[in-house]
């Protein structure tokens, strides 16, 4: 129980004000020194060097870095907003420009840190600077950076082919198609969006009395080398030359170069971006430390044994199976960290599953689009704290819990679809 | 009333990872039956204590009571606990349990971890693991050169020295790495547990194994703890391991032939293949030279791999006019 | 009054520093996992001690950044109210979170994290891989490290606040990585 007062103290105290890592390790040290006693401290150096030793966690400074670099050299303004003059005077071609570039990011790594900060990085602040609604902007890139989870490769993906026995090709196959669905349920959406409310993303303004042709030419000529840039992060990975980790190393390197090329180069310039790079990254982590703390102190005064007992009293149909523990997973998720659902409840709904003779690959997949949405959801999605953590002081909290509203339903309706017609997602749903 | 205890297991381990998490939910059960209540175990997985390696440090501090994990894992902290796992070319399963029990491994076993405050026992065995999943088959010595492959440890070193390249991949991303080529090579376990990771879709070359015969997992228990339980207790913990390592080592045999067949069935590409001769002779002499080199280190270490030789060389010659006879004579009525 | 200034400019002397260090690994670790991936790729040679390294520089990059990204005010808050209140509530906000939250959380984890980077010393750890880094001790150290440099800028922020309070400062200027997009 005493994990369950800790999330109603935390949510509190983060609505005062102070940082949130440190809200959540300070909530964390008062709970756990109550109920357990300091040492129970002694196990945090553990969980801080499991961190350090993850490596696939190194893909968040280095995608950072990317994102800093493109963006201090003005070449991801020049990506985007070129990409948005390709859809002339339609309005929200940026977001639309925003989505595709982080569905490129998703494919290219599963960390969603990563590419929700190089996309706050790389496309906010042109958003913001013609015009865009605050909500409309930090809602697609929040919607858009979280893609990464979905779309192979994805860390969710591996840790439920773990805890379910299932091979991860098979998953990340089963899961392209959602993945591609979701995303051109996002484009419909800013189409639709924009056509009643055309205020919200405004259309690029022309380019001065170029002809249409001229302007798609020279828009062409401008998104080739950011993009290409991005394409070889991304066809690194598919050549076998780098790791996902590493494709984003790759990305640094490459956007430096790409400075280099349009002498935009200087080492003040690389300093600076290293600057902005280590705050965004500590920012990041810190959460990550703090968070860590917390789900220590949860599970170590029984939270976990109290979720296995809910999870125990689930029906034995399988609708109501099924519908009751994705809305179960889908209000944790609210809650508590998605590694924490997968090895905690995902095993003891699992042999469930099996037993009523539900196609278990159909079921990690609406896992792993449930646990995506976890990374939305108010008030604890870690995207809405990344992506703050980028935003201007103009962006308020507010603006992006109202903001990812939209993106949360697409991606509930998307679940739901796939419940229940498994066939067009390529699966069915039992054996 | 007789006094209870609850001990507290931190396992290397996944909470579901099968085989490896069965062994000690076994143990566990065992052990509280066996005391009728008196002697609980409390295990916390990999992703609740969220330091798989670190189970060493923890049981050392007292952190946690006991542990599961393999002895090999401290190869980095203390150079000997290298030798309680298995060794390349080293005993099989039915030999080690024997030296263990019988040919002094377990006194030396106790010698390297005593100054550590702790107490290791055998904690089940996975029996041979497969040699690795290889995207090109081996023909010569030369395919080896400057070949990638993830393989830690004292292994790595011996196909380090026969020119491989032992390389680091996370294990999240060790699936997109061998499909995209970024490496050749994966070693992992075995059947059971490799099809979980899917290589069979991505490889056809699979190797059979020389540089894990027999690996040994470990029970890890403080020595405070252990010396605070009353003698009755310490027997059925002595049971309760002693069991739960022979049911792993038979439930490791029964889960890789299940999971052979069905990859036999359902992925023909596979091909079961064993490295030349030349290769092994090469791994082989390697494999001695670094042991010689690590009996240099310290006296202890000579002692371990001189009782470790003197007792294979020993039962080999009896295995070989049983069980190795015994097979060799199916294969000529088959 | 004045002594304060002296502190929190001292306090702040050294979180900069950290950064210093940390921006520097974290230029290098680009450069090293870029090596890395042109050595494997190109040369088919690979390190695992250089790959080892790599984690190392990016441990260093994220622990050592906590305390300057703190004196920085580069952690997001969530400013539903914050951004409302004036800057004595949020010195008065800011002053008791760095006491009871950062300060002892900060202490925990140097404490703990003291014995744990002793006992790898004293262990003499390194890597357990072939060509893997000897002295793990030293990244393991860091931890501890970061915690002490953290508790000092929990310090500094109350420093900080004690300045707003005073009228002195104000919480106006934005020069953390909010404000960084
Ligand atoms: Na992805
Ligand atoms: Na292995």
């Amino acid at each position: 129980m005493i994990g369950m007062i800790m999330f109603g103290v935390a949510l509190l105290m983060l609505m005062v004000g102070f940082p949130v890592a440190f809200t959540f390790g300070g909530v964390a040290l008062f709970f756990g020194v109550f109920a357990e006693g300091m040492d129970l401290f002694a196990f945090m150096p553990y969980r801080i060097m499991s961190v350090m030793q993850n490596t696939t966690l190194m893909a968040v400074p280095l995608f950072i870095f990317m994102g800093v670099v493109l963006q201090r050299t003005k070449l991801a303004a020049q990506l985007l907003t070129s990409m948005g003059r390709l859809f002339g005077g339609l309005p929200g071609g940026l977001a639309i420009s925003t989505i595709l570039v982080g569905a490129l990011l998703a494919a290219s790594t599963g960390v969603v840190g990563a590419s929700v900060v190089a996309m706050g990085l790389i496309s906010l602040p042109v958003m913001l600077a013609h015009g865009y609604d605050k909500r409309l902007a930090t809602g697609t890139i929040c919607g858009a950076g979280t893609l990464g989870q979905i779309v192979p490769p994805s860390i969710i993906l591996i840790i439920l082919g773990d805890v379910l026995g299932l091979p991860v090709g098979d998953l990340f196959k089963a899961a392209v198609i959602p993945g591609v669905v979701l995303i051109g349920l996002y484009v419909v959406y800013i189409l639709v969006l924009t056509r009643f409310k055309p205020e919200t993303a405004p259309p690029m303004p022309d380019d001065s009395g170029l002809s249409r042709g001229k302007e798609i030419q020279a828009a062409l000529l401008a998104i080739i080398p950011p993009l290409a840039l991005i394409v070889v992060v991304l066809g690194s990975i598919f050549a076998g030359i780098a790791t996902p980790t590493e494709s984003s190393a790759l990305g640094g390197v490459g956007a430096v170069v790409l400075a280099l090329i349009y002498r935009q180069f200087s080492f003040q310039m690389v300093w600076d971006a290293s600057k902005d790079t280590v705050k965004v990254t500590a920012m990041v982590f810190a959460i990550l430390i703090g968070a860590t703390a917390f789900s220590m102190v949860f599970s170590y005064t029984g939270g976990d044994y109290l979720l296995e007992e809910w999870m125990l009293a689930l029906p034995g149909e399988k609708w109501g199976f099924i519908i009751l523990a994705m809305l179960v997973i889908l209000v944790l998720g609210f809650f508590i960290d998605f590694v924490e659902i997968s090895f905690i409840i995902v095993p003891i709904l699992a042999p469930v599953a099996e037993a009523l003779g539900i196609n278990m690959l159909w079921f990690a997949i609406l896992i792993a689009m449930n646990l995506q949405t976890s990374f939305l959801t108010p008030p604890f999605g870690f995207s809405l704290f990344y992506l703050k953590g980028v935003s201007p002081p103009t962006v308020q909290t507010t603006d992006i819990y109202k903001g990812v509203l939209p993106f949360i339903l697409m991606q509930i309706l998307v679940l739901a679809l796939i419940v229940i017609f498994p066939e067009w997602f390529g699966m069915s749903s039992s054996y | 009333a007789q006094d209870t205890f609850t001990l507290r297991l931190a396992e290397t381990w996944g909470p579901n990872f099968p085989i490896f998490g069965d062994t000690t939910k076994n143990f566990a059960e065992r052990v509280e039956k066996m005391s009728d209540g008196r002697l609980k175990v409390r295990i916390d997985s990999a992703n609740k204590h969220k330091a798989p390696l670190g189970v060493f440090d923890m049981v050392k501090a007292g952190q946690y009571d006991m542990g599961h994990s393999a002895s090999y894992y401290w190869k980095g902290k203390v150079p000997n606990t290298l030798f309680f796992t298995s060794m390349p070319f080293g005993m099989n399963a039915m030999e080690q349990y024997a030296w263990f029990y019988h040919g002094g491994g377990m006194e030396l076993m106790q010698e390297v971890y005593e100054p550590h405050n702790m107490l290791s026992f055998p904690g089940g065995n996975t029996g041979v693991q497969m040699g690795g999943w290889f995207r090109k088959e081996i023909k010569s010595l030369d395919d080896l050169d400057g070949l990638k492959m993830r393989i830690p440890g004292f292994a790595g070193e011996v196909f380090a020295e026969v020119g491989v390249n032992p390389t680091n991949i996370a294990p999240g991303e060790l699936y997109t790495a061998l499909e995209r080529n970024t490496i050749d090579a994966v070693e992992w376990v075995g059947p059971a547990l490799d099809l979980r990771l899917g290589f069979q879709q991505i490889a056809d070359y699979y190797y059979t194994g020389w540089h894990e015969p027999a690996t040994e997992l470990q029970f890890l228990v403080n020595k405070k703890v252990w010396e605070k339980l009353p003698a009755d207790l310490q027997e059925i913990m002595r049971i309760a391991m002693r069991t739960a390592s022979y049911d792993m080592l038979v439930h490791s045999q029964h889960a890789n032939a299940e999971a052979w067949a069905n990859i036999k069935e359902e992925y023909p590409n596979v091909q079961i293949k064993q490295f030349p001769q030349d290769i092994f002779q090469a791994m082989y002499k390697a494999n001695e030279k670094l042991l010689d080199e690590a009996a240099n280190e310290n006296e202890q270490a000579a002692r371990i791999v001189k009782s470790q030789e003197e007792y294979l060389e020993k039962s080999r010659a009896y295995t070989n006019i049983s069980e190795r006879a015994y097979l060799n004579t199916m294969d000529e009525v088959e | 009054m004045r002594w304060i200034i002296k502190l929190d400019e001292g306090l702040a002397y050294l979180s900069t520093f950290c950064g210093w260090v940390a921006c520097a690994a974290m230029i290098l670790m680009a450069g090293n996992v870029f090596f890395d991936v042109v050595a494997r790729y190109v040369f088919n040679d690979v390190s695992i001690g250089m790959q080892e390294m790599e984690w190392h520089l990016y441990s260093v990059v994220f622990l050592l950044g906590i305390p300057y990204a703190l004196r920085t005010d580069g952690h997001v808050r969530v400013d539903v109210f914050y951004a409302r209140w004036s800057d004595k509530t949020k010195a008065w906000i800011n002053l008791v979170g760095a006491i009871i939250f950062v300060i002892p959380f900060s202490y925990l984890i140097w404490n703990y994290g003291y014995e744990f980077a002793i006992e790898s010393y004293r262990m003499g750890e390194g890597s357990g891989d072939p060509g893997g880094l000897p002295h793990r001790w030293i990244i393991k150290s860091v931890i501890p490290v970061s915690a002490v440099f953290t508790a000092i800028a929990g310090l500094n922020m109350a420093t900080h606040a004690l300045r707003v309070m005073s009228g002195e400062k104000t919480y106006e200027a934005k020069h953390g990585a909010e404000g960084l997009a």
